[in-house]
């Protein structure tokens, strides 16, 4: 089978291919597979003993409880939002997306940070009109958190889908037929919808569960424990030796239960609906259609990003804790502290981290995309896999697989991070790979060019802003990541996320919202370019 | 007995932004009867029927269907009240469910069992020659028995009025043929009003009792089909409805029941247009209207075999003329011919 294999393949695409494996068995496949001996070596006996325990049994339940409910009321808010403005017209309907999608851009941390600063006791809205919201420290806020950072991924999933086919006349023939509205939804609507909502729960439910920065801004604060604020407070708080037998039982929990979900979720939906790219029906814009639902999006986006944002950047202006952010309280200072407390070091770890894993990210998928002459082998399956296991699970793995060479270095990060972003990478090359049609190089080769000269003067030009888009993901997340680097990091490896986090902990928010704006400003930076590059490869579309 | 037609509107508008899609259109369409509606896209077709049929709300004007109207107080009546069925252009069959569950959905929202709803539509379907494909997914059928569905559903639907949206639009040539002829022995057996749209002149001309012109939202001639093509109201029509050559002549005579007019030294007799004598006219000659051999005199420009039948284009001084010919070619491009006019329609001078 190999000896076919490699008969098979010539001398450049078998070293291309011996990259390609040694590199994921290196960052993925050896750590997964040294955490899985260790929480097997660890003994049933051991980890029943952990669970026990109320340390590791309470954040489990935490995790799972949060997670449902979050993903409950995601899918019933992207689902109204997106059925509800169906039929608006192609311009109002950017408008939606903007205002659904654009709160991506915010590091959830961030946006945790911002609620405390404007909702929370001291925060804007307490100092302009004198109302807060107390329980926004606790479970309450971090459910109501978790759901705003789940909207945006689980209204683009159902969205995608309403547009996608041709539901209009579908909803149109089933009226016809004598369905009322909200029959016609029930029988037409929300069955076609069934894929489309199985992917963002899974995703919402994953997502959530693993989710660090948020609990650790709103629930520890409120000693509201879930599986990953309780294995970054036993890995890197503690120095109780049975605390790292609760990090395996914990790893193995959120590793489990990823798996468990997306097999769930992949199981049910065998046999999905298949989609049919027919015209699907004249679009009958009514100019007031559906004012109401404009209204609500619009105060959605302003209660949970904008107003939120704006008092983080105030907040981030004002001198001295306890003063009201208003403009005679405003000054440069806190940047000022924020670079002097070290965040200039963190800048340049992040930054290079980021770099270097988009590189790294970016060779991998084009030499996948190179060697997958036809596409799916499975590789890609493997790294949207990786990309799936949760950011703690990566970090646990990766430490325990190189911790006694690499602790506490720049390295082992970067190791994490290749592991974790590998599938952010690959998606939009493959995709964009398989939309360029054979026959455009063959149109080249048939006019002379040889097969490089093809790849070199179509196949490249044509994947640029694939690649670009590739580069700049993979940049984006890896500048703002958390979970992993917190799990990490040592003396002098800070990534800046870690140093707003321990900032905040420390307890001085003017400085924490300064870092955090800077921090989210280099994002929506890197986002601008992604998004006028996604458009013109198609892959978003 | 109810004299009311199965459709009529009045003073129909449909606006998109500014455009104006329907422009204060009037439509009756008789009991048992099938109007085709001509008219190139763009043309309102589809706004039109989807007024009718509840799913969009016009701007003005008044629709009754089945004496029944449309409105009651300031509230459109829903679709799924207004007694039709549609039958879409791109079939709109929910990729979710079988051709029997397909069918049998209009019955089940009038309440008829599960277990009766299936029966009848397993009969409907065995009627359409579908039987056997009873329980497969739209995926899983070709266009024209998606097409066949989409029929049984709007059957199922027992309406007082067909609403068919260039229902053969997607379906290729020989196809188009025998599903039309299948819509319209399934309309005449159920015995139910259609109104039908169609870009295809052939297939207006042959679904339909009437046809009505459609252009920039209004419709511009409507009458019998062997009318709309023999005296079409314009060139525009002329053309929309089949192939058409023009010629220029020149009234010699005119009276109330006819006209003489004189074509390349030879006399015609038209039907009466509004002219004046010695003043010049246009005339419309179909392909078939005309016949080699004759006082006419013309140069043989092109050629053209068909098969059954070959067409030549004939150059002469009042103009180019087409002129179909059953059997093979029998002149060569280049030849000189002669070629009489068996009749023809005047049309006033376009400027």
């Amino acid at each position: 089978m190999v000896d076919q294999l490699v008969s098979r393949l010539s001398a450049p695409r078998l070293w291309g291919w011996v990259v390609v494996v040694v590199v994921a068995s290196a960052a993925v496949g050896f750590p997964l597979f040294d955490l899985g001996r260790e929480v097997i070596g660890a003994g049933s006996s051991a980890a029943l003993e952990v669970l026990g325990g109320d340390g590791a049994w309470s954040p489990i339940v935490n995790t799972i409880w949060t997670s449902s409910l979050v993903t409950v009321l995601t899918l019933s808010g992207a689902t109204a939002v997106a059925v509800a403005t169906g039929g608006f017209s192609a311009r109002r309907r950017l408008l939606v997306l903007v205002a659904m999608a654009s709160p991506l851009l915010v590091p959830p941390f961030v946006s945790a940070l911002s609620w405390v600063a404007a909702y929370g006791p001291g925060g804007l809205i307490d100092d302009g009109i004198g109302i807060s919201l107390p329980w926004l420290i606790g479970p309450v806020g971090v459910v109501i958190l978790l759901v705003v950072n789940a909207m945006p991924i689980a209204y683009l999933i159902v969205n995608a889908a309403i547009r996608s086919r041709g539901e209009r006349d579908l909803v149109r023939a089933a009226r016809v037929c004598g369905a009322t509205s909200l029959r016609a939804f029930w029988t037409i609507t929300m069955p076609l919808l069934r894929p489309a909502l199985l992917a963002s729960g899974a995703i919402t439910f994953i997502m959530s569960a693993n989710a660090f920065g948020v609990p650790v801004v709103l629930g520890t604060p409120a000693r509201f424990p879930t599986a990953t604020t309780r294995l970054y407070q036993d890995l890197v708080l503690s120095a109780d030796p049975a605390a790292f037998d609760r990090v395996l039982v914990l790893a193995a929990f959120l590793g489990i239960m990823t798996l468990v979900v997306v097999g769930v979720a992949d199981m049910s939906n065998r046999d999905p609906i298949r989609l049919r790219t027919e015209p699907s029906g004249p679009r009958l814009d009514s100019s007031d259609a559906g004012r109401g639902a404009a209204m609500a999006v619009a105060v959605y986006f302003g209660v949970t990003a904008a107003v939120p944002i704006v008092a983080l950047v105030m907040t981030s202006f004002t001198r001295g804790v306890g003063l009201a952010p208003f403009p005679p309280n405003w000054t440069f200072d806190n940047f000022r502290e924020a670079f002097a407390s070290g965040a200039g070091s963190a800048f340049a770890t992040s930054l290079t981290l980021a770099v270097v894993a988009a590189s790294v990210v970016l060779l991998l998928g084009g030499l996948l995309v190179a060697l997958e002459r036809r596409r799916r082998t499975g590789v890609g399956t493997v790294a949207a896999l990786a990309f799936a296991v949760p950011g703690s699970v990566v970090a646990v793995a990766v430490l325990l697989a190189y911790g006694p060479w690499l602790r506490d270095t720049v390295l082992i990060i970067l190791v994490a991070y290749v592991a974790k972003f590998w599938a952010l990478g690959h998606r939009p090359i493959a995709g964009s790979a398989d939309a360029i049609s054979p026959e455009l190089s063959g149109a080249a080769r048939v006019s002379g060019a040889g097969a490089l000269t093809a790849v070199r003067t179509i196949t490249v030009p044509l994947l640029r802003p694939a690649l670009a888009a590739a580069w700049l993901i993979v940049f984006m997340f890896a500048l703002h990541e958390i979970t992993i680097s917190s799990l990490l990091y040592g003396p002098g490896s800070a990534t800046l996320a870690v140093t707003v986090l321990n900032l905040r902990q420390l307890g001085d928010p003017t400085v924490t919202a300064a870092l955090a704006v800077l921090l989210t400003a280099g994002v929506g930076a890197t986002a601008i370019p992604i998004v006028a590059l996604s458009r013109r490869s198609g892959v978003f579309r | 007995m109810n004299a009311a037609p199965a459709l009529r509107c009045r003073g129909l508008t449909v606006r998109f932004g500014d455009v104006v899609v329907l422009d204060a259109l009037d439509l009756e369409v008789a009991r048992a009867e099938t109007v085709a509606l001509l008219g190139p896209s763009g043309s309102g077709k589809t706004s039109l029927l989807y007024a009718v049929a509840g799913l969009l709300e016009p701007d003005g004007g008044e629709i009754e269907i089945d004496g029944k109207p449309t409105r009651s107080g300031n509230r459109a009546i829903a679709p799924e009240h207004r007694s039709i069925g549609m039958v879409f252009q791109n079939y709109a069959l929910w990729p979710h469910m079988n051709a029997v569950q397909t069918v049998g959905y209009p019955m089940r929202r009038r309440g008829i069992s599960e277990d009766d709803a299936a029966a009848i539509a397993h009969r409907l379907l065995a009627k359409l020659g579908i039987g056997d494909l009873a329980d497969r997914l739209p995926d899983q059928l070709s266009g024209g028995q998606q097409q066949r569905v989409g029929l049984a559903r709007a059957i199922a639907a027992e309406p007082a009025l067909f609403l068919f949206d260039e229902p053969t639009a997607h379906l290729d040539a020989a196809l188009r043929i025998t599903l039309q002829q299948e819509l319209m022995a399934q309309r005449n057996r159920v015995g139910a009003s259609a109104l039908y749209t169609t870009h295809d002149a052939a297939e207006a001309l042959a679904v339909g009792d009437r046809v009505g012109v459609l252009r920039n939202g209004k419709i511009t001639q409507i009458g019998r089909p062997a009318e709309i093509y023999s005296q079409p109201l314009d060139l525009w029509t002329a053309r929309l409805t089949g192939a058409a050559s023009l010629l220029r002549a020149r009234a010699v005579k005119v009276e109330s029941d006819r006209v003489v007019v004189d074509v390349l030294g030879t006399s015609l007799t038209v039907p009466p247009i509004d002219c004046v004598v010695g003043e010049a006219v246009d005339l419309l000659i179909r392909p078939d209207w005309a016949e080699l051999g004759g006082p006419m005199e013309g140069v043989v420009e092109r050629v053209r075999y068909e098969g059954p039948h070959t067409d030549y284009l004939v150059v002469t001084a009042a103009g180019s003329l087409l002129l179909r010919r059953s059997g093979g070619p029998r002149l060569a491009v280049g030849e000189s011919t002669g070629f009489g006019v068996l009749r023809a329609w005047g049309l006033p001078v376009e400027r």
